[in-house]
């Protein structure tokens, strides 16, 4: 079965030749270049036999992290012609095990997997220095190309099957918003580095944090046990197996699906997709959270808004460079600035449904639901964020101490911020642009009740961290015991206000319904 | 223009309706309790067998100096098709949307099942089902996930919603748009749509502002069959309607609003009298102006 399922790859490939010359120019040219890249990197590799076993490890894992990556993001992203489409064999009936596993066989005849396992088997030669690092280094290729090809042949049957319709558009606006968010702290942080000084150091920690990641774990157990860590390069081992293990049930639970799930066509019509109102609970604010979840990704509004996140941190960072700050302080200021806004972004949530809030007050939806689903998109994003963005902050910074009053800070700036906009939201609402407008189209408002709006809650918001981050001051300049205090202090405060801001919005909401409805009106 | 009398349609519904007719009485005499439906039904008791639905009594809405709504008085009993007309700006909107709970009325009371709108608006909500007319839709969402919301919003769990989706979408012609953003229909797609929405939690009560503008004579004679059936057996439609033939085709009441008044209420047959409801209408509204001073266009420019 392998057998025919490979012959039937390697005929498809060759018959690429015959369709037109110029198609057999294109292939010609990748084959030129992957040559050429196998070549190169290949006698890099050779060469890295020789070389500081550190310096070695981390280059690879950090190389090898890459290619992990690549092999995921480029079929999403291109949306490779998957020529082996597992919905293709729907009509033999084979076995789902066999099938699985000879369209992964074939997967592994590919241009992209064969410099992949040309260049992992030179990695052998790297470390081919003692007995114990060769061994690894040879298993390590193995686990490496097939986990590969395991990423890739899922990434690109996603491609094909999930990602050819409109819903394509909002999963990619997903990845793109979780890219951005994920990237661009790292690239301010990234910017803070004194690369002439230490860049290596700085690679070496990237490259042990990925070496603990499915992307590096697999790359990095031949140079582990070189250095002599023979404990951790186990424990990587047992990681890298576990997940191509997991990628294979995966893949296996995949293509069951495919088999039975007609080919989607272009319209989106899909009886069964609510989106995001499948994830969530079936209550009054689970769809509104899975409602204001959708249109954060589908309304240009809210897209617009979240702009001012990535930008938001450089309006800091500007002046405090010229008022020489150090760098390592200055990797403290982006994630309290952008929990800051992205607790704020709510504050006028209300008006951006316009008149179709009607919906909300003629069901007779109680304030506190209406609250609380609306902080969804924000909490989905800011909680993951603070977790992430606090290690990164910290790891910049470079004193692990600093970590308690970095969350406090941040969940207090996130957690208040959402609290006070659940309030002004219900309250306060003014102006903005109709849906379907231009979000860059802001009504002229009269009085300026939108700016006072704006304005304080971003300043309540500070007030009300102002403790924290008094605390976490005497926790950084001092007795590092006071970022304990920032940290409860912090958390506490962010999830009273939090509650009293929901509380107190959706009783505004509850009894001023129909002025909410008459300013949607009005404007 | 006076249609054959056959097709003054309430098919399974009985011809003879209980008249709902304005209250007589000062407003202040009909107060939202128990008591006050029973002696309002008896009072009205040519065939008091259905109970008051609807009570609208002594309901007034200023809008600065413009008094949209001055007293308006409505009883709509169980099983009415109830129709509602009036020239532009007659406070027909108003009146509904204050019922609905979406305006807060200045005086007066409105009880929907014998609850105050106003004074429980939760318990009263959940009776109602509600069309309005010039509000948006939450559009930037599929048909499907429209319907989902709505019947969620109204505390009905995800599976009843989904199948009870699927049976709106086909009795509505909407099956094949269900996947689509609701932003991409089309203006009678989305009537049907919203309409479809506000039957999701199968109310006591229909409030239905507009229904049929800009939706296509099938569809409306679906929705109206569907309408008709649900009023059959047991549901109440209040709706409002430019179409004066349209509604003394549907309805069995009738009521006639001008400037913020009910000039006129009951049965149709009651209210247009012998001649068509259009007559009567134009007769009441007194909205016929002499062409006179618009010689200007009899002479043609060229």
């Amino acid at each position: 079965m392998v057998a025919q399922l490979l012959r039937l790859k390697l005929q498809l490939t060759l018959n690429a030749f015959r369709r037109s010359p110029w198609r057999l120019v294109g292939l010609v040219l990748a084959i030129a270049v992957g040559v050429w890249i196998v070549v190169l990197a290949s006698t890099g590799l050779v060469a890295l036999r020789g070389g500081d076993p550190e310096v070695t490890r981390n280059l690879l894992v950090l190389a090898g992290s890459a290619v992990v990556l690549g092999f995921i993001i480029l079929p999403l992203v291109f949306g490779v012609d998957d020529q082996l489409d597992p919905r293709a064999f729907s009509l033999f009936g084979l076995p789902n095990r066999t099938l699985s596993a000879g369209l992964l066989v074939t997967a592994l005849v590919s241009v992209p997997s064969l410099v992949l396992a040309v260049l992992a088997a030179s990695s052998v030669v790297t470390w081919s220095r003692s007995p114990l690092p060769a061994v690894l280094a040879v298993v390590s290729a193995v686990l490496g190309v097939l986990l590969c090809a395991l990423l890739a042949r899922i990434a690109t049957s996603i491609s094909a099957s999930l990602l050819s319709t409109r819903r394509a558009k909002e999963v990619m606006g997903v990845l793109g918003l979780v890219l951005i968010i994920a990237v661009a702290p790292a690239i301010i942080a990234l910017t803070t580095v004194d690369w002439q000084r230490d860049g290596f150091a700085v690679l070496g920690r990237v490259a042990d944090i990925l070496s603990w990641t499915p992307l590096g774990a697999v790359w990095s157990f031949p140079g582990d046990a070189a250095l002599g860590g023979i404990a951790p390069a186990i424990v990587k081992l047992l990681l890298t197996a576990a997940t191509i293990a997991l990628l294979w049930f995966a893949w296996q639970a995949f293509v069951a699906r495919l088999l039975v799930a007609p080919e989607r066509l272009g319209t989106g019509r899909d009886s069964t997709g609510l989106g995001w109102f499948d994830l969530l609970p079936g209550s009054p604010s689970g769809a509104i959270a899975a409602r204001s979840m959708t249109y954060w990704l589908r309304d240009p509004r809210y897209l617009v808004s979240l702009v001012i996140i990535p930008i938001a941190p450089f309006i800091f960072f500007v002046p405090m460079l010229v008022a020489g700050i150090p760098m390592n302080v200055l990797a403290l200021v982006p994630l309290p600035v952008v929990c800051w806004f992205l607790g704020w972004l709510l504050h006028n949530d209300l008006a951006f449904d316009s008149t179709a809030v009607w919906l909300h007050v003629a069901s007779g939806v109680r304030g506190r639901s209406d609250r609380i689903g609306r902080l969804f998109p924000v909490l989905l994003i800011g909680i993951p964020l603070i977790a992430v963005g606090s290690t990164l902050s910290i790891l910049f910074y470079g004193d692990w101490d600093a970590l308690p009053s970095m969350i406090g800070v941040s969940t207090c700036l996130l957690f208040s911020g959402a609290g006070i906009a659940s309030f002004v939201s219900a309250r306060f609402p003014y102006p903005t642009s109709l849906p379907g407008d231009s979000p860059f189209q802001q009504p002229q408002v009269p009085g300026s009740s939108g700016m006072s709006a704006q304005f304080l809650s971003l300043l309540g918001t500070v007030l009300l961290t102002i403790p924290a981050g008094w605390l976490a001051v005497l926790g950084l300049t001092g007795e590092p015991n006071w970022n304990f205090g920032a940290l409860a202090v912090g958390a506490g405060t962010g999830i009273l206000v939090l509650a009293i801001g929901i509380f107190a919005g959706g009783r505004v909401f509850d009894r001023r319904s129909p002025e909410i409805v008459g300013f949607a009106s009005s404007h | 223009m006076a249609p054959p009398q056959e097709e003054v349609v309430a098919p399974a519904a009985a011809p003879k309706r209980p008249v709902g007719r304005p209250a007589a009485t000062p407003p202040s005499a009909a107060p939202s309790s128990p008591a006050a439906t029973t002696e309002q039904r008896t009072e009205a008791a040519d065939d008091g067998a259905h109970p008051v639905v609807l009570s609208i009594s002594g309901l007034v809405k200023q809008f600065g100096d413009t008094v949209a709504v001055d007293g308006v008085d409505l009883e709509v009993r169980r099983g009415s098709f109830y129709g509602i007309v009036g020239p532009n700006g007659a406070g027909k909107t108003t009146t509904l949307s204050m019922v609905t709970g979406l305006l807060r009325p200045d005086a007066g009371s409105i009880t929907v099942q014998g609850v105050d709108v106003w004074q429980d608006p939760a318990e009263a909500k959940r009776a109602i089902g509600v069309l309005p007319d010039r509000l948006r839709l939450f559009d930037r969402l599929t048909g499907s996930q429209l319907l989902y919301y709505s019947g969620v919003l109204r505390g009905l769990d995800p599976a009843t919603v989904k199948s009870r989706t699927a049976d709106l979408a086909r009795a509505f012609g909407l099956d094949d748009a269900l996947g689509r953003l609701v932003s991409d229909y089309s203006a009678g797609m989305t009537k049907k749509i919203a309409l479809a929405a506000a039957l999701i939690h199968s109310p006591r009560l229909l409030i239905l502002d507009e229904p049929f503008e800009s939706v296509d004579p099938v569809s409306a004679a679906n929705v109206i069959e569907i309408l008709q059936r649900y009023v059959a057996n047991g549901g109440t439609v209040v709706l409002s309607s430019h179409g004066m033939d349209f509604i003394q085709r549907v309805c069995d009441h009738v009521a006639i609003i001008v400037q913020g008044k009910v000039l006129a209420a009951g049965s149709v047959d009651e209210v247009r009298g012998t001649g068509t409801l259009e007559e009567r209408f134009v007769e009441l509204a007194g909205g016929r102006k002499s062409a006179e001073g618009m010689e200007w266009l009899h002479s043609f420019s060229d």
